[in-house]
């Protein structure tokens, strides 16, 4: 053979060997990573699979479609039709959307890639796990006893027991018969295992339940959880509670005077307290209301308060209205008795008890007689 | 103009003056002394009535009983007070050696009571104005009775109406004490500083117990 012909085959040979495709290599594609947004899947969550491919061989792979199919984790996106080539040493990401769509657990939805020239295909099962732990959520502080219109701290801890992070948590008061400040807590990202708190000032009309709703995100998915507190009133064990004694009724004109001690047995102050006489009594000058004012605990103070009554009454309440530190008025009534037929008041006059003509009428004699003494010794 | 024994009110100066003249006669200050008893007994009769409403029906005959004494120890008070009066000036004016007869000093003293009948007239008044409004509740045994006797005592010590009545009674024995300084200069024939202290000295300590008692001190 001649040295011309021996080089063209030795070049057609090397032109052959660099432009002709590589035989399909499947077994250097490796999947590098899968991933899932978020984690865990709670049931009916909707989340990202991620699936990254990785080409390890020496030559470019051709790869006609990729795709993910599976029970329980179900792919919501189309398969990707038409790949291509990847190139020798390179990467590429496949992104799925799928749904939760079976129980608990942890599943293996497929990821399949198919090669061209019949080079077979490559399945990567990737791991889902779904898990529908709800965050929890608990009332760690409240009153021993509500009352109308007394306004209560109400203290919400809210816990993330599950695997993933939670995003978003906000706790909101729902319900109706009450009135709550702020009227919604944000707590923000909750790490697994972590807990935030939010404190309600909750201030009820009537016995109702407060349902505190906790609302988070998983991923795009929105989530709750309600924790009903049923708000049913009762007596504050530490509530303040004026008590009356030492009381003592004494007849006077027009009416009665009752003197004595008002004192708070309770926990706590007793603020604005006012001692009054209540119906049937109609209260009368000098002492129609008595103001206290603020008795602390142990406290006690004298009253005095002044009141007429038909003649028929034997015994007429005393009423000590006080309010609490949020202004909350509350009554408490003592009945006094008013010595049966002992007693023997006046009639209230008409002008309320003060004698305008008396006034007047010693006004006069006074001057009548200062004139008549002056004019006595004027004349001698 | 001359009006009589009325005249002893606005000039007891002139008027004993002119007295001095004539032989005593207690014949007008004992109709002083006799009106003012009776306006006394007619000033009971209040009082009377709320005893008559407290005593049970079988007692009513008692109420009429303790009626009438009521009225005449308030009677015979007029002439008591007169009759004190008189011998208290008597007394105290010895001690700045006063000099005249007793008969004169209880004349004179007698006409000094004058202001006490108006005094006693508007007391009467207001005392009807405080008890017309007392309600009496039934009362079935003695203990009640006491009771609400001690009751009306607290009621009628408080009630201003008794007070202003008691203030105005004071005002006038402070006339009639004016009159008696006039009355016991010349009846027991002293200084006008002397007589001034004879009446002053029991008129103002009677006057301090009224008050002390007005302001609920004894």
């Amino acid at each position: 053979m001649k040295p011309i012909y021996l080089a063209i085959i030795t070049l057609l040979c090397a032109v052959i060997a660099f432009a002709a495709p590589a035989s399909a290599a499947p077994a250097d594609i490796t999947v590098v990573s899968s991933s899932l947004d978020p984690p865990v899947l709670m049931k009916g969550d909707t989340g990202t699979l991620t699936v990254v491919l990785q080409n390890n061989g020496a030559v470019p792979v051709a790869i006609r479609n990729a795709r993910l199919y599976g029970s329980g984790v179900v792919p919501l996106s189309d398969p990707y039709p038409s790949v291509g080539e990847l190139g020798a040493g390179n990467s590429k990401t496949f992104t799925f959307t799928v749904r939760a769509d079976g129980g608990e657990g942890t599943f293996y939805p497929t990821f399949v890639l198919d090669f061209r020239d019949g080079a077979g295909s490559l399945r990567y099962p990737v791991p889902v796990q779904v898990e529908d732990t709800p965050l929890s959520a608990s009332v760690i502080e409240k009153p021993d006893a509500f009352s109308a219109s007394r306004t209560a701290d109400i203290t919400v801890r809210v816990g993330n027991p599950r695997p993933n992070a939670a995003s978003g948590v906000q706790v909101v008061p729902q319900g109706t018969g009450f009135s709550v400040t702020p009227t919604g807590g944000f707590i923000g990202a909750l790490a697994p295992d972590a807990s935030g708190t939010v404190t309600f000032n909750l201030t009820p009309t009537a016995e109702t339940d407060v349902t505190f709703q906790v609302v988070w995100r998983n991923g795009i998915n929105t989530h709750t959880a309600d924790l009903v507190l049923p708000v049913a009133f009762g007596e504050d064990k530490k509530q303040a509670d004026p008590v009356i004694t030492n009381v003592e009724v004494t007849p006077i004109a027009g009416g009665y005077r009752i003197v004595g001690d008002v004192m708070n047995a309770g926990l706590e102050s007793a603020r604005s307290v006012l001692v009054t006489p209540g119906a049937p009594a109609t209260p009368i000058d000098p002492f129609r209301v008595y103001v206290v004012g603020t008795l602390d605990s142990d406290d006690i103070s004298s009253f005095e308060v002044t009141f007429t009554t038909d003649g028929t009454v034997e015994e007429i309440p005393v009423v000590v209205e006080y309010r609490d530190d949020d202004g909350n008025r509350y009554t408490s009534t003592r009945m006094v008795g008013l010595g049966g037929t002992m007693a023997a008041p006046l009639e209230e006059r008409e002008d309320g008890g003060f004698p305008v003509v008396g006034i007047v009428i010693v006004a006069l004699v006074a001057l009548g007689i200062a004139g008549a003494i002056y004019y006595s010794w004027k004349r001698t | 103009m001359d009006t009589g024994f009325l005249r002893v009110l606005l000039d007891p100066g002139r008027f004993f003056e002119a007295r001095m003249q004539e032989k005593p006669s207690l014949k007008i200050p004992a109709l002083i002394a006799v009106v003012m008893g009776l306006i006394g007994a007619v000033s009971v009769i209040p009082m009377t009535d709320i005893t008559m409403a407290m005593l049970p029906a079988e007692m009513q005959g008692l109420g009429v009983l303790m009626t009438i004494i009521s009225a005449a120890f308030a009677f015979v008070g007029g002439f008591l007070a007169w009759v004190i009066y008189g011998f208290v000036f008597y007394l105290v004016s010895m001690i700045f050696k006063g000099q005249g007869d007793l008969e004169r000093t209880m004349e004179f003293t007698g006409y000094g009571l004058l202001p006490q009948v108006f005094g006693g007239i508007i007391g009467t008044y207001f005392s009807f104005q405080l008890l017309s409004g007392l309600n009496i509740p039934p009362m079935t045994n003695p203990e009640q009775m006491v009771e609400f006797s001690e009751n009306l005592v607290t009621i009628l010590s408080t009630d201003p109406l008794a007070q202003i009545a008691g203030i105005v009674s004071i005002f006038f024995v402070i006339w009639s004490a004016n009159i008696w300084v006039f009355g016991m200069k010349y009846a027991r024939n002293l200084s006008t500083r002397d007589a001034v202290l004879t009446v002053g000295i029991p008129v103002g300590l009677y006057i301090l117990y009224r008050l002390i008692t007005l302001a609920g001190w004894l």
